[in-house]
């Protein structure tokens, strides 16, 4: 396919990327004892991004013969120059790059395949039945777990030529509680780039169970915060989403370059001194991150990148496009999720540097606040950095100990001025965004984490 | 592809797998041909073009099922194999069952011949056209986000039952989401959508207008103020704050998950007497209208929720048997997915009062026209921000206002519907009018 694709590349006038992907799929599900899916699906086709008179046009197919593919060369092109009577601001250049060549391959000593569909569907069936005979106020359980196997070949008419393979498994365990007609759903769940046993690594499948149904049963009758300002900790869950969903947006440039308040900021300080947060496409700190990305889908080699740096603006997330506008390098952020997609700026695995204190220290500076752990049910984020985010689990810190949990806690504010307030980061480190996808006009998967830290956030409430 | 080249492929990979080994097969298939021209910041962004068929089996061992799919015309037998190997694998199941096959009464006005020979060149000047008027109204408003596509899709269905259909479909799909910037004042972002079955009845003009307008009107936005009362939620609010829920509580799949709370609501008051919900997967030119629906069960117009009281769930053939009632033809998905429930088109029907004349009746509330948080579907909690929002006093919309947050539970809302408005938007599909809540709590932030 490799040689196909030089091919064709060199055949053709236009700048084009060529990218070769075939995709293996499986997933199963479990609800309350009875298997809901058991499915495969293969998918494969080339997605073509053509570069004509400074406009861009994409196509796509599934003929993978060298005309199917041909074909989708010239659609792409047609594509191009049809948008470019319309198209006000043309592509300069796109970033010079030193052409990445060979294999690159997800690293694991135990492949999914090496484990067959009855033990999968085994492990799903137990660990089903496991939530509901936890506790008699279960009255809802669900087991998922699924995998992609990725091969991709990346062709680029300016030199890149690479193969990849990768393989990203993840796993989910709810829970529904119910006493005297009020529900609560309890959730954990993992998601890693590598093999099986990579997936329970941090925590088995039965500790995941367990704490789905621990949440959900302690939500029932626990009574709902007040809305206040209020000094919190955060774990390495909502640190990563902080990272992600309320920052790393902001910082991804065609966001940036649509009028982020980040735009024009690079230098300055936007959060404490004691704030490090990176963007990296290999695994850092810990291996098998969700969200790992050795070449990007432009045929850039990623590396960390380093956002905010003790505080400072240093970068924003590039492809190749935006880099040459900025005129810095690119920073292999170009990803697309399937071959019809169109590479566009994403982040891999986004992270706040590891610090000095312990969570026990930063808890027992606390007069009143919470201590608050994992995404619980959704929440949003603006280009303004402006965010609100549900909890998964709260409890208050009264006079430096943990209390009582509490209920439906959302926390929201401006994410830079929350990173402003931060006053002490913890020493340990998680990956803990792994399962699931990032939304952006199309899927991708991500990770991101850091340590526990502590910071001043609003915690929504009910009004009187 | 044609219809007929589509119907003829899952008849062969229903005889492929039936070769392998299953006793009822269902294939389904759904070739698509799609252009796309994005807007992003007041310009083009890229024009793409997508072409796929997909083929999905689900195969049936005894009352074992296993599904596999592909778009690779080279792994069709793959995949059919894939199907009865994994229903082996799996554990039986009374309910695994395919539908009869009976008669089904198609729905016209879904395809547009036209729409075959809409060009890039066509499309690409209609989202030039979305840029020049949000350009031509306002110096301070930019065009995010935007986009126009042309869909075509065609839609086939075999089964080892008898059945065998296939239908085509046209539409053209465009969305603007507009900001106004003034020096440093911000707008909120607004997004507006609409959707055409054919060439002729495509109208971007309004659409990009009221993304537009909506920005403008929240330039300028300061803190609101904290109170317990009403609020008037816009029909995208609506949509995020309590479509969901009346959604996940009737779908039968969720009853049976043990997640419902409506499981033996039918027949009881879930919401207010001015709430009636339906459900129309024959709506006269719906984005979601279809003769038949992801099982090949006839669409009818099915009532959730009369005068506040549960009339039905939505089920598909496996719920319908499990918990031995009619199929409403509520199988949803795509041919890469096994069937699940989904809503076709869902509106709550208009209301006698215009939206004026329910913010007339309000002393202190806030309208809302974007929520941006969190609604919970099992507990019915939601809490978020109120976006593009507006302080309402004495009667009027008084000033827009930002950072208020919004929480109160869903189940309770509904019940306390105080007002359903005459005016009815459509967002994607779904049908919606402005609705007034009680009792909700609202924080300046």
């Amino acid at each position: 396919m490799r040689q196909l694709l030089q091919t064709i590349a060199q055949r053709s006038e236009a700048w084009v990327e060529l990218r070769y992907h075939a995709r293996r799929t499986k997933r199963i599900a479990v609800s309350s004892g009875r298997l809901e899916e058991s499915s495969s699906v293969r998918l494969a086709g080339v997605g073509v991004r053509a570069l004509v008179d400074g406009v861009f046009g994409f196509a796509s197919t599934t003929d993978l013969s060298e005309a199917g593919i041909a074909h989708a060369v010239h659609e792409a092109t047609a594509a191009a120059r049809a948008s470019a009577a319309g198209k006000r601001e043309r592509i300069d250049a796109l970033a010079r790059v030193t052409p990445t060549t060979g294999e690159f391959s997800v690293t694991t000593d135990d492949p999914l395949d090496a484990h067959s569909l009855e033990e999968k569907l085994a492990l799903a069936m137990r660990l089903d039945e496991r939530i509901r005979g936890a506790s008699k106020r279960i009255v809802s359980s669900t087991i998922s777990y699924s995998e992609l196997q990725d091969e991709k070949v990346i062709v680029t008419s300016d030199g890149a030529a690479v193969r990849l393979v990768d393989a990203k498994p993840e796993f989910r365990a709810v829970a529904v509680a119910q006493k005297d007609g009020d529900q609560a759903m309890g959730l954990d769940s993992a998601g890693v780039s590598g093999g099986f046993s990579d997936l329970f690594a941090k925590r088995s499948a039965e500790e995941m169970a367990d704490k789905a149904v621990a949440l959900a049963v302690a939500q029932l009758g626990a009574e709902y915060p007040r809305g206040e300002r209020a000094t919190v900790v955060l774990d390495p869950g909502l640190v990563g989403v902080l990272s992600h969903e309320a920052i790393g947006h902001t910082v991804e440039a065609d966001i940036v370059l649509s009028g982020a308040i980040t735009l024009g900021k690079i230098g300055q300080q936007v959060a404490s001194e004691r704030v490090t947060m990176c963007d990296s496409g290999p695994s850092t700190h810990l291996p098998h991150a969700a969200g790992e990305v050795l070449v990007d889908d432009e045929g850039v080699r990623t590396g960390n990148t380093v956002i905010i740096d003790h505080g400072v603006l240093r970068s924003y997330l590039h492809n190749r496009e935006s880099a040459a506008h900025f005129g810095v390098e690119p920073t292999g952020n170009a990803r697309a999720f399937e071959y019809s997609d169109v590479p566009i700026i994403r982040m891999r695995n986004t992270y706040i540097e590891p610090g000095a204190s312990s969570k026990e220290e930063m808890i027992a500076d606390i007069k009143h606040g919470y201590l608050l752990e994992g995404l619980g049910g959704g929440g949003q984020a603006d280009s303004n950095a402006e965010f609100m985010f549900g909890v998964r689990e709260a409890h208050r810190i009264e006079n430096g100990k943990v209390g009582e949990l509490v209920r439906g806690v959302t926390i929201s504010g401006n994410a830079f001025e929350v990173m402003k307030s931060v006053d002490a980061v913890g020493s340990d480190f998680q990956w803990d965004l792994g399962a699931g996808h990032c939304g952006k006009t199309q899927l991708a998967k991500v990770d991101a984490g850091g340590p526990h830290l502590r910071c001043v956030v609003t915690i929504g409430g009910r009004q009187g | 592809m044609t219809d007929k080249t589509l119907t003829q492929l899952c008849a062969r990979a229903l005889e492929e797998t039936r070769k392998r080994g299953a006793d009822e097969v269902e294939a389904y298939g759904e070739s698509v041909r799609t252009i796309t021209v994005a807007i992003e910041k007041n310009d083009l962004q890229i024009s793409r073009s997508h072409k796929e068929t997909m083929i999905g089996v689900r195969a049936f061992v005894g009352k074992r099922v296993g599904f596999a799919s592909t778009n690779d015309p080279g792994a069709i037998d793959a995949a059919c194999a894939d199907a009865v190997v994994l229903a082996k694998a799996s554990p039986a199941d009374d309910r695994n069952l395919l539908p009869e096959a009976e008669e089904i009464q198609s729905v016209d006005g879904i395809y547009d011949p036209g729409a075959e020979t809409f060009s890039t060149q066509q499309a690409t000047q209609r989202a030039v056209k979305m840029i020049d008027l949000a350009r031509s109204m306002d110096d301070r408003l930019i065009l995010g986000e935007g986009e126009f596509s042309v869909n075509l899709a065609t839609r086939a269905l075999a089964t080892s039952k008898g059945i065998s259909r296939s239908e085509k479909e046209s539409l053209f799909a465009y969305f603007a989401l507009a900001t106004a910037r003034d020096g440093e004042r911000v707008s909120n972002m607004d997004f507006q959508f609409g959707a055409a079955r054919s060439a002729e009845a495509i109208e971007v003009d309004p659409v990009v207008r009221r993304a537009c307008e909506n920005a403008l009107g929240s330039l300028g936005a300061e803190a609101g103020e904290s109170f317990h009362g009403p609020i008037l939620l816009s029909p995208n609010a609506a949509l995020e704050i309590l479509a969901g829920l009346v959604l996940f509580q009737t779908n039968a799949k969720n009853v049976l998950r043990g997640m419902s709370r409506w499981k033996d609501a039918v027949g009881t008051a879930v919401a207010s007497p001015l709430v009636t919900v339906v459900d129309d997967g024959r709506a006269a030119k719906g984005v979601a209208t279809a003769s038949f629906d992801r099982e090949g069960v006839g669409h009818e117009r099915l009532e959730l929720v009369k005068g506040g009281q549960l009339m039905s769930l939505m089920h598909n053939t496996y719920t319908a048997a499990a918990m031995k009632t009619k199929n409403t033809g509520h199988a949803a998905g795509s041919a890469r997915s096994l069937p699940g429930i989904g809503p076709t088109n869902f509106e709550i029907l208009a209301g006698k009062t215009s939206k004026d004349e329910l913010v007339s009746e309000m002393k202190k509330g806030v309208l809302v026209t974007r929520f941006s948080g969190r609604a919970d579907p099992i507990s019915g909690d939601f809490s978020g921000v109120a976006k593009g929002a507006y302080l309402i006093e004495n009667g009027r919309i008084s000033r827009p206002i930002t950072g208020t947050l919004v929480a109160g539970n869903a189940f309770e809302a509904l019940k306390g519907i105080s007002g359903v408005s005459s005016e009815r938007e459509r967002v994607f599909s779904f049908t919606m009018p402005y609705l007034r809540l009680e009792g909700i709590s609202v924080t300046a932030g």
